[in-house]
Parts: C-alpha cells; sequence; structure tokens
C-alpha cells in the first residue's frame, strides 16, 4: 500500500510541476501505477533507501535517484539498483506465502486480521 | 560465458502475492491504481542549486498507541490519517509497525535503510544537492485511491511548494 501511495503522489505532484523520485521495492506495483521516475531496489519491503545499518548501500541508492532527477529522459523511467540483498534469492519465497499455510493458520489469519481491521477503523474515524 | 541466474530470481509480484494471499483469507481481489502513462516535469536548475522535500509513509511514534517495535506485529493503531511535517533538523522516532513491510526478511532496526534524511544531509554536505526543505512530510497509506488521490496527494503538493521545494523524494516503507 505504501508503494502505491507513493506513486499516486508523485504522479499529483509531478503534474502540477514538480519534479518528482520514487525509491522503493515493489517493482510491480509502482510500474503499473506508472510514475515519472523510480529507482528500484531488489530488497525486502522496509528497506527502500539502502541496506540497513550500510551507509555506503544506503548512499548508493540515494545518488541513484539523484542521477534520475537530473537525467531521466522522460516519465516511467526505472533504474534498477545493482545491488543485492543476499547472494542467493530464496528469501523472495517467503512473502504472504500463502501456500505454506495450513486451513487453521489461514482462519486464524483471517481472525487476525478483522480485529487489526476494526482497530483501524475506530482510529480512522476518531480522526 | 557465465551462468545464468535462477529462474525465480526475478522482483516479487507483489500484486499477485497479495492478491492470492487475501483471497485466501476470503477477500475481494484489490484494484491496484494502473495508468498506462506517467506525467513528467523535467527538473530545470543544476541539482547543486536545488532545495530538495522528502515524503515519507513513516509513521512518528505514538507512546500510547502499542508495539511499534521492530520485531512489532502489524500495528493498525499506529497508523495515522493525516498529513504530518516535521523539521528536518533533528532525527525523527518514526516507525513502520503500521505496514506490511517484509517482516519474513527484514528488522526494521535501522531508520536510514528506509528514511534517507541522513544521506540527504550527507548529500547537502558534500554540494550534491542544494539544501533540503526545512520539513518533511508524512503520507497517510490508505487503501482508498480517492482519499489519496483527492485529500493526501493535493495536501502533500500543497506543503511542498509551501516550503519551495524544487524537487521531491518520496520514499514508501
Amino acid at each position: 500500500m505504501c508503494h502505491q501511495t507513493v506513486s499516486l503522489v508523485a504522479r499529483h505532484l509531478e503534474a502540477n510541476g514538480l519534479p518528482t523520485v520514487i525509491m522503493g521495492c515493489a517493482k510491480d506495483i509502482v510500474e503499473h501505477c506508472g510514475v515519472p521516475r523510480f529507482v528500484w531496489s531488489d530488497f525486502p519491503l522496509g528497506n527502500s533507501a539502502g541496506r540497513p545499518f550500510d551507509r555506503q548501500s544506503q548512499a548508493l541508492t540515494l545518488e541513484l535517484a539523484l542521477r534520475l532527477l537530473e537525467h531521466a529522459p522522460g516519465p516511467r523511467t526505472t533504474v534498477a539498483s545493482p545491488l543485492r540483498w543476499t547472494a542467493d534469492p530464496d528469501w523472495k519465497a517467503k512473502y504472504l506465502d500463502v501456500s505454506k499455510l495450513s486451513p487453521e493458520e489461514i482462519a486464524e489469519r483471517r481472525r487476525e486480521f478483522d480485529v487489526v481491521k476494526a482497530v483501524a477503523r475506530a482510529k480512522r474515524e476518531a480522526v | 560465458m557465465s551462468a545464468f541466474a535462477p529462474e525465480h530470481d526475478v522482483p516479487i509480484r507483489y500484486m499477485d502475492r497479495t492478491r492470492e494471499y487475501y483471497q485466501a483469507l476470503g477477500f475481494a481481489p484489490y484494484r491496484w491504481a494502473h495508468f498506462t502513462d506517467a506525467p513528467f516535469e523535467p527538473l530545470r536548475i543544476p541539482l547543486a542549486r536545488a532545495r530538495v522535500g522528502l515524503i515519507t509513509t513513516a509513521a512518528p511514534f505514538q507512546p500510547e498507541a502499542g508495539d511499534q517495535g521492530p520485531r512489532a506485529p502489524y500495528n493498525a493503531a499506529a497508523k495515522f490519517y493525516k498529513v504530518y511535517s516535521m523539521p528536518v533538523d533533528a532525527k525523527p522516532d518514526l516507525r513502520i509497525s503500521h505496514v506490511g513491510y517484509d517482516r519474513a526478511n527484514t528488522v526494521p532496526e535501522d531508520l536510514d535503510a528506509y528514511f534517507p534524511l541522513a544521506r540527504l544531509h550527507d548529500a547537502v554536505g558534500a554540494g550534491r544537492i542544494g539544501a533540503l526543505t526545512s520539513r518533511f512530510h508524512g503520507a497517510p497509506t490508505n487503501r482508498s485511491h480517492r482519499v489519496t488521490m483527492e485529500t493526501d496527494a493535493p495536501e502533500l503538493l500543497r506543503r511542498c511548494r509551501e516550503d519551495g521545494a524544487d524537487a521531491v523524494v518520496l520514499v514508501p516503507s
């Protein structure tokens, strides 16, 4: 949802004359929405600005964003960070892997989701 | 000749993964925002003279809102529903327990990995960019496209203009 939110915001800023660049991890969501400039890191969601506790990785990721601001030839320009999360790509299978859940676990997740949703609704309506 | 990468070493298809997950839980598929075109505005001044703004989806720590630590489960009580702004000259206490980051693969213990303010300050120090705007802004993450497009995005534009931003970096959590 975060990636969709910033994609929609970037489109709005850009359409109103403000150049933007997104740094993110969810390539499909950002490109499906369609944005002006995007630095994609093939990292787990939550690491849009580079690897944790790795200043060099973060500096490189930001530098790619700055270069896009300067040099992107047109909209929907994506640049892929060359950094790898781990040499082994198996981490990618672990995110929201529903195939590994039993029917009982799925029912439990549903219950948890309903609770969380009620909390969010109460908070939203209190605003 | 070097060997090819494994077939499955491709960008994660988050939209498919999310759809399958929530369908298994009994929900109708979510309609993701989709456009075939995108606006484009060139940066008209050198970056070394530009004032750069920053927009995040991270949330300020709320003492009353329960566990927001790096190992917290998804915490809807820590969400926020209005655009907020904070000064860039202090390190803010921003958390991401209110969003669906990849809890299976990462522990968000380093703010700098999802909020590049420190690196942006470095870039100003190095003369790479002219300046930062005096504040950064928080964008509420909302399932409703309409709220994002009609309420939050115009408010963020208004604040970025007020700040005199020449360009804006947006970073989802």
